[in-house]
């Protein structure tokens, strides 16, 4: 009986503690969303209005009246959509090769893979956006998407999902007279879906954050994203931090239901990867 | 099964669609595109690029007003009025923070905009590099006399004109006159209309006062004067008052010269005043648009303000988003007597494409909005550089003529030296040490000088009109 009572303090401590965690961690949406219901000057206010005490949607009309602000959200989803889409499909087929496979070179080809990741975007902007403009690519949405279909840090994830699998399980198939495809296709791929959930999210979310390369791809107003699109209407010397908060607020609904939807997998994802047998 | 089999079914579909709409979609058939028609002419197409200025081509409030909208009705009339080309400008509005990565890219890549309207400080880098093409041709002596000497030294670099100006937007302190009356500090208010000229004692006088005789019941958390130094943003007052006791900051080379004893004796009034709790507390770590948001909040009687922001003041309060108060606009003072001020003009610049038949074309484009009679009326959104145009409009806007009066006390913040961006990035963190204490303010000026030039001398080996 003593045990028991001790059992149940300790939950109900430890749910307490998460919940504050858990509403500590969900503040920073309260924040956004609430100031983007505020005047600017209001959003800085000190000591601040925790709850806003006129809330007004006039930010988000002055923010999206008259500009195509369906059609940069649309641009957004599509770009991120797809380029993730892209990288699920080319991550997924490098890493199973770089894991289950075996050919020359093997090792040293996903090192210089792995060596990318300590490349800044930065620095290869400029060649690559050359390369965009030689393909024609420049304000098309395919310009944003191609250069992130291939990303070493998917193929890296996604070999570690794949190892954890056991050789065995291949084998078998082997003798059963699967070809590789289907090995891949209906054996292995299956059981690393958390680890293509999670890289769906967190794909998802880089590529939706990828500021700087829509930026130079999408110069024409029509080709914009929602994030590019949004910043080109705040004035350099008069930031509107409402206005700020009112088109960050958009720009994270997309995110959120990505997440909400995914979160399972997200999950188990991350916690399966980091397991290795 | 069936039921996996449709969600297999849907997702390929999503994923054929989203390929096809994606990989094929293109901007629309240049919505943005203005004057193309067919007129037997030879075509030409020029692109403009702008940050957000003013929204309508003459008012915000025509319909669908937008930051294009000026640039977009230009180029149609110019389009139809044009004889030599069948012009079509293509109009884009960039964000500010935006400027420098896309401009960058593009002139690696080989496709800069052709013409670019944007703060003169902003762009000279651009004319020192060489990127730009100089404006002298396009210059006449109408122009020369409808719009003051000062702006034309603003746009000037080395010998030549590489921007044509348009408006300006003067840069001053603003202040809260309620919070003056409650302090007792009446007989320092101006006028409505008025620039108000303190001396420097009077201002110390009113920090002190404002300090001590502010109702704390009134105005909770109120300071006298706002002192910012986080990053660069509004870094244009802070050189305003390194120059408070009368150093020039460049010498005739564009080097700077602040470490002298009228460069320390400025940079220790900062100090003192800021030890003082005559201004905002942690000024290291606050920003100029931080300090925006107090002054508007009633938390500082005294702050910056430049014409475009004064002007968002006013309309918010007009509009409820700020509660009202009584805004109006002093003079930097100086130990002299003269105060200090500066603008912001801005303009348009045309780049180097090599396309000798496109570089013609933009030229002629930003002749023909920046002097047309009817399109120049445009630049009382901020404040006119035409005299005409200041004084068509000075009944309308009252301000006009204060700004014009105060013209004869501008300074040239730039010194339109090569490397000003860079630059600019070397004063916070002098300032920052300064507040907290870390340096002296002969360090300060001293480790700025010596950094500071650096930067112009660096810049200066690149400089094409350094090195002609």
């Amino acid at each position: 009986m003593k045990k028991k009572i001790k059992r149940e303090t300790v939950d109900i401590v430890a749910n307490i503690i998460v919940t504050f965690f858990a509403i500590l961690n969900l503040f920073p949406l309260y924040w956004l969303f609430t100031s983007s219901l505020k005047n600017s000057a209001d959003v800085v206010k000190m000591p601040p209005d925790w709850i806003p005490k006129s809330p007004t949607f006039s930010n988000y009309v002055d923010v999206f009246q008259n500009q195509p602000a369906l059609r940069w959200a649309f641009n957004s989803i599509v770009v991120s959509l797809v380029a993730t889409i892209g990288v699920i499909i080319v991550s997924s087929l490098a890493a199973y090769a770089f894991s289950k496979l075996e050919f020359k070179g093997k090792d040293i080809i996903f090192l210089v893979f792995i060596s990318s990741l300590m490349i800044p975007k930065e620095v290869m902007i400029v060649p690559l956006y050359r390369i965009i403009q030689n393909f024609n690519m420049a304000n098309k949405l395919s310009g944003m998407i191609w250069p992130n279909v291939a990303t070493a840090f998917g193929v890296f994830m996604l070999k570690g999902f794949f190892d954890t699998i056991h050789d065995s399980l291949r084998e078998a198939a082997i003798i059963d007279g699967a070809s590789e495809f289907q090995i891949f296709y209906k054996i292995m791929l299956p059981v690393v879906k958390p680890g293509i959930g999670a890289l769906f999210i967190l794909n998802f979310v880089q590529v939706w954050n990828d500021y700087l390369w829509q930026l130079v791809v999408g110069q024409e107003k029509s080709a914009k994203t929602l994030m590019v699109g949004i910043a080109t209407l705040m004035q350099d010397l008069n930031p509107n931090f409402a206005y700020k908060m009112a088109g960050a607020t958009v720009a994270a609904i997309p995110m959120l239901l990505i997440f909400i939807f995914f979160q399972q997998y997200f999950t188990r994802g991350i916690t399966i990867g980091s397991v290795k047998e | 099964m069936l039921r996996k089999r449709l969600v297999a079914l849907l997702m390929v579909s999503i994923l054929m669609l989203t390929l096809v709409v994606g990989c094929g979609q293109k901007a629309e058939n240049k919505p943005d595109a203005e004057g193309a028609k067919d007129t037997g002419k030879e075509k030409v197409e020029i692109s403009l690029w702008l940050t957000p200025q003013w929204k309508g081509v003459f008012e915000a409030n025509e319909e669908g007003a937008d930051y294009d909208s000026f640039f977009k009705y230009a180029a149609k009339r110019f389009s139809e009025e044009y004889e030599d080309y069948d012009v079509t400008v293509d109009v884009q509005v960039i964000a500010g923070d935006q400027r420098d990565e896309l401009l960058n890219v593009n002139l690696n890549g080989g496709t800069p905009p052709d013409i670019f309207y944007e703060s003169v400080f902003a762009m000279g880098d651009y004319a020192h590099r060489g990127a730009l093409v100089p404006l002298n041709d396009i210059v006449d002596d109408t122009a020369k006399k409808d719009i003051a000497q000062n702006f034309w030294d603003v746009v000037t670099f080395g010998d030549d004109i590489y921007f044509y100006p348009f408006s300006h937007m003067p840069g001053t302190l603003v202040y809260n006159a309620d919070m003056f009356r409650a302090a007792g500090l009446d007989e320092y208010i101006g006028g409505e209309n008025e620039i108000k000229t303190w001396s420097l004692e009077e201002f110390e006088k009113i920090l002190n006062t404002l300090k001590t005789k502010l109702p704390k019941d009134k105005y909770t958390n109120a300071y006298p004067m706002a002192l910012f130094a986080l990053n660069n943003q509004g870094d244009t007052w802070n050189l305003a008052y390194l120059r408070m006791f009368g150093n020039k900051f460049f010498d005739e080379d564009g080097n700077i010269i602040l470490n002298d004893e009228k460069g320390v004796k400025a940079v220790k009034w900062l100090k003192k005043i800021y030890d003082a709790g005559l201004t905002n507390p942690g000024a290291e770590s606050v920003s100029s648009n931080d300090c925006n948001a107090m002054f508007q909040n009633q938390q500082l009687a005294i702050s910056f303000t430049n014409s475009v922001l004064f002007n968002n003041l006013k309309a918010d309060m007009e509009s409820g988003k700020v509660a009202k108060f009584d805004a109006r606009l002093a003079n930097i003072p100086s130990e002299s007597g003269e105060p200090l001020t500066f603008t912001y003009v801005t303009g348009s610049c045309v780049f180097n494409t090599n396309d000798e038949t496109r570089m013609k074309v933009s030229k002629d484009f930003v002749k023909f909005f920046s002097s047309d009679p009817e399109l120049v009326k445009a630049s009382k959104n901020g404040v006119p550089v035409r005299t005409s145009v200041a004084e068509e409009f000075k009944s309308e806007k009252p301000l006009f003529e204060a700004y014009d009066k105060n013209s004869k006390y501008l300074f040239n913040f730039t010194g339109n030296v090569p490397g000003y961006s860079e630059l600019r990035q070397v004063l916070y963190p002098e300032l920052q040490a300064l507040y907290t204490g870390e340096k002296t303010p002969e360090q300060v000026v001293k480790d700025y000088q010596t950094k500071g030039n650096e930067v112009i001398q660096n810049a200066k080996k690149n400089s094409v009109i350094y090195n002609k």
